[in-house]
């Protein structure tokens, strides 16, 4: 199991090299000089290639990649260049917060997604299965943004049951802050759960065809014990992994939840660092976001060694 | 020399500009109501003015202590050290009215008055000014605010070594000098009747700063700004909110009203509305391309929807050394085939005002004849066909959806006259370069509100001037913008803008789309807020009622 895991962790490395090389590659060649938007208006070609020397942007990219590196690996991640904030507090300040709105988001559509697919694989075919699918399918082709100013709009403005935007820390409120992440959440996981539940579904149809289904229902086992315990745990492979591969697009979706209710997370300054040109925070931001969705995968293929025995034995 | 900014961001700015209402040789600047307080003693006039400064138009003394607002921004503050930021965006702008104070400020009629400074007097040639400063201010630090400090700030910002970008918007300013504590004489390149009044937006350029603050703090300073405004930052949790409280040293000791203020950057426009819906604001920020959540505010009593039709306009600049706009008969069909009436209801349910010239009706400019080019449809197409190549060109607009809503337009109408235009999306810090690089056939740009058209003007149309983007020189445009920044009378001088703009309008360098309207929406009961003037919405005189 340890051998696993070190085997997975160095592979590590060279993911977390190749993302940060690309994101530097990809900032490089987008148009608009960084030299050209902070002089503005001022802007000669004498200023702007003083100011270009002074930043080192006049350096080749590689130069340029293999500088911040070194800087990187003694924990250094530089400065913002637009407001002169240190990049590892930028990012650790709004870490906090999208993570709480992923976890939360997470076990929202994990709590919708499991009981119902449970369910429709036990009754499938039936009239509840298919109006769940149909539900999901639905709620599959409805964009987040619009999902968020929906619920906005009911539970913010009509019922005032939650607050519209905002984040409320943890250590000020307890309540405020879980009130202020409910509808947020809920907007990702609104997005998530259908997928969970489709994959779950379909895997738990599968698994009920097995013999030793068969042979526990001969056994006299009462369904819920057959559903919740034997089908559940070897139907939950494909679960998992989508669940992993899926945090990717939560990311993605963070970057437009915290927009719209005005969370102070990583997608909000991760968006300021594209619209400002600074590259630093942007690079702050990828490296951390990289090194996230990397660890959970790495997180996942571990759990599958738990939820199967084969892949921990090696077959 | 100086310019108005790309499609969206209003920044302010300031040039050597002159001012039509101040005819008055050697005097200050001050209203016509203020005459009787001139008469008096120099300590009793100190007094007069700066009750008199603070009482705004029309207001009995009805406002209330205490309570606390919410104001919904557009986009985070990036900070406040002018090295750091360059210029404040809207929002940095907004801010700073409250945390620092300026040298003036402009009253309900548009006129500069005192604020730091007390009073002021010009040289005849209207290139040195001299201001003399309150003596009871100081900065949430406790360091005194002087003329010593006044200096610090407008140095350190012209300082070539700091490669401020705030700099190029002062280089009217050739040096400032502390005659004594409270004297500051500002000593300009070219004369400038309206430096009091340009001296007003709370920019980058004027607000004035702590030099211990600046000084001791280094790049920390830029989150920790320290002035002498009438609220002081609380706590800043970047992204999410600057929780200012009332100063309770502050200078005029019947203000503010309010105990506090939290301003929060809530960048989507539904969202930022739902909020003020919900009660967890009491003021945002809007614009026009938000015009379903303005006509509804309108209708509802619990809100009011402040609006203040500036001067300026939404612009584009035809690149006139490149084909096919080194023809003027190209650029006056684009410019006819346009119908800004339509164009206003397709984008913005009716809101934005067509604008026929770049002054607007805001400005103290009012043209009879602007020059502007009809909409006619038959004579664009007439023209082109007398053209008699195909006319294609590209479009530079913001990869926004108001920045395609708007190319898709102008596209439909060009098209309708015969012209072919392709639609480039860009950044808007791209089309910032562009344009300076005159790497464009059309681009997008915006002259901003004002108190003068000088700076801009003169910046935008005279030859050899790096925001002249439409890279076109004209001996007869430049003698009239050089004649308006040197002539003190208005009519002179209204009457030379208006030819500037009739040549404008005939030579269609560059064209006009709407003219800038800025809004904020409120809580009725909200009450005192100033003209939106520059589109800062400044909550430091407003009071709940």
């Amino acid at each position: 199991m340890l051998g696993l895991a070190a085997r997975r962790a160095v592979y590590l490395v060279p993911v977390l090299l190749a993302v940060t090389f690309l994101t530097f590659l990809i900032a490089s060649l987008l148009p608009g000089d960084l030299a050209f938007a902070i002089l503005g208006d001022q802007a000669t070609p004498e200023t702007v290639a003083a100011l270009r020397h002074d930043m080192g942007l006049d350096q080749p990219a590689l130069w340029r990649y293999l500088r911040w590196l070194a800087g990187v690996l003694q924990g250094d991640l530089g400065r913002s260049y637009r407001t002169g904030e240190s990049v590892l507090d930028a990012v650790l300040g709004r870490l906090p917060v999208s993570l709480e709105l992923m976890v939360a988001a997470e076990i929202t559509a994990f709590v919708v997604a499991i009981p119902i697919a449970i369910l429709c694989a036990a009754r499938a075919g039936t009239g509840f299965d298919r109006l769940a699918t149909g539900i999901a399918f639905a709620k599959l082709s409805i964009p987040s943004f619009m999902v968020a100013i929906l619920l906005i709009y009911l539970f913010a403005v009509q019922l005032r049951l939650f607050p519209a935007t905002g984040y409320v820390p943890f250590g000020e409120d307890p309540l405020g802050n879980l009130r202020s992440l409910v509808l947020p959440a809920l907007t990702l996981a609104i997005g998530e759960w259908p997928v969970l539940m489709r994959v779950l579904r379909s895997d738990m149809i599968a698994t009920l065809q097995e013999d030793f289904i068969a042979l526990a229902k001969a056994k006299g086992l009462r369904p819920r014990r057959i559903l919740l315990v034997h089908a559940l745990k070897p139907s939950s492979l494909t679960l998992v992994t989508v669940a992993g591969i899926n945090i990717g697009r939560l990311i993605g979706g963070t970057v437009i939840v915290e927009s719209i209710f005005a969370l102070p997370g990583i997608g909000r300054l991760l968006i300021g660092a594209i619209y400002t040109r600074d590259f630093m925070i942007l690079q702050g931001v990828v490296l951390f976001v990289a090194a996230g969705f990397v660890m959970v995968n790495f997180l996942v293929d571990t759990l599958y060694a738990l939820l199967d025995p084969r892949i921990r034995h090696g077959h | 020399m100086v310019a108005g900014i790309a499609p969206i961001d209003a920044y302010p700015i300031v040039g050597p500009p002159i001012d039509p209402r101040a005819s008055r040789k050697g005097t200050r600047g001050e209203e016509p109501a203020m005459d009787a307080a001139l008469r008096l003693t120099c300590l009793a006039r100190i007094i007069a003015l700066s009750v008199v400064a603070f009482l705004p138009v029309g207001q009995a003394a009805a406002q209330k202590q205490g309570g606390s607002i919410t104001v919904g921004l557009e986009l985070d503050i990036a900070g406040f050290d002018p090295l750091k930021v360059g210029v404040f965006d809207t929002s940095g702008n907004m801010a700073a009215s409250l945390i620092f104070d300026t040298l003036t400020h402009l009253d309900e009629n548009g006129e500069a008055q005192p604020k730091l400074a007390l009073s002021w007097t010009h040289s005849e040639d209207y290139k040195d000014w001299t201001f003399r400063l309150r003596p009871d201010a100081k900065f949430h630090d406790g360091t005194p605010f002087n003329a010593q400090a006044v200096k610090f700030n407008i140095d350190r910002q012209k300082d070539p070594k700091n490669k401020c970008r705030c700099a190029f918007y002062i280089a009217n300013i050739k040096e400032v000098e502390a005659r004594d504590d409270l004297t500051v004489v500002f000593h300009l390149t070219d004369p400038s009747v309206t430096l009091p009044k340009l001296l007003t937006i709370p920019s980058s350029n004027f607000v004035m700063q702590s030099p211990t603050a600046m000084l001791a703090k280094g790049d920390d300073y830029n989150r920790n700004p320290v002035g002498t405004g009438p609220f002081v930052i609380k706590s800043w949790t970047a992204g999410d909110r600057l929780v200012l409280e009332r100063n309770a040293g502050y200078w005029d000791r019947t203000r503010p009203y309010l105990d506090r203020v939290v301003m929060r950057p809530l960048p989507d426009s539904q969202a930022r509305f739902a909020s003020l819906e919900a009660g967890e604001s009491d003021l945002i920020w809007d614009d026009e391309y938000d015009s379903d959540n303005i006509l509804k505010a309108k209708n509802d009593r619990a809100l009011k929807v402040h609006e203040y039709v500036g001067s300026g306009a939404t612009v584009y600049a035809f690149n006139t050394k490149l084909e096919p706009f080194d023809d003027v008969r190209v650029r006056q069909a684009l410019v006819m085939a346009i119908d800004r009436k339509k164009m206003s209801q397709a984008l913005t349910n009716g809101l934005s005002r067509p604008a026929t010239n770049p002054y607007g009706e805001g400005s103290w400019v009012k043209c009879t004849d602007d020059g502007a080019l009809p909409h006619d449809l038959g004579k664009a197409q007439a023209l082109l066909k007398e053209y008699g190549k195909p006319v294609k060109f590209k479009t530079l607009v913001t990869a926004t959806p108001r920045g395609r809503a708007n190319g898709q337009v102008l596209q439909q109408f060009w098209k309708d006259a015969g012209a072919e235009m392709e639609i480039e999306q860009v950044d808007q810090t791209a089309i910032v370069t562009r344009a300076f690089a005159r790497k464009f056939d059309l681009t997008p740009w915006r002259i901003v509100d004002l108190a003068d058209p000088d700076p801009q003007m003169y910046a935008n149309f005279h030859t050899g001037s790096p925001s002249a983007l439409a890279n076109y020189s004209n001996l007869d445009l430049d003698k009239l913008l050089e004649h308006a920044r040197a002539t003190a009378d208005p009519r002179e001088r209204t009457e030379d803008y208006c030819a500037v703009s009739r040549l404008l309008n005939k030579e269609a360098i560059w064209f006009w789309t709407f003219q800038n309207t800025y809004y904020a929406i409120a809580k009725a009961k909200l009450k005192g807020l100033p003209k939106l003037y520059s589109g800062v919405i400044d909550v430091s005189p407003t009071w709940l009622e």
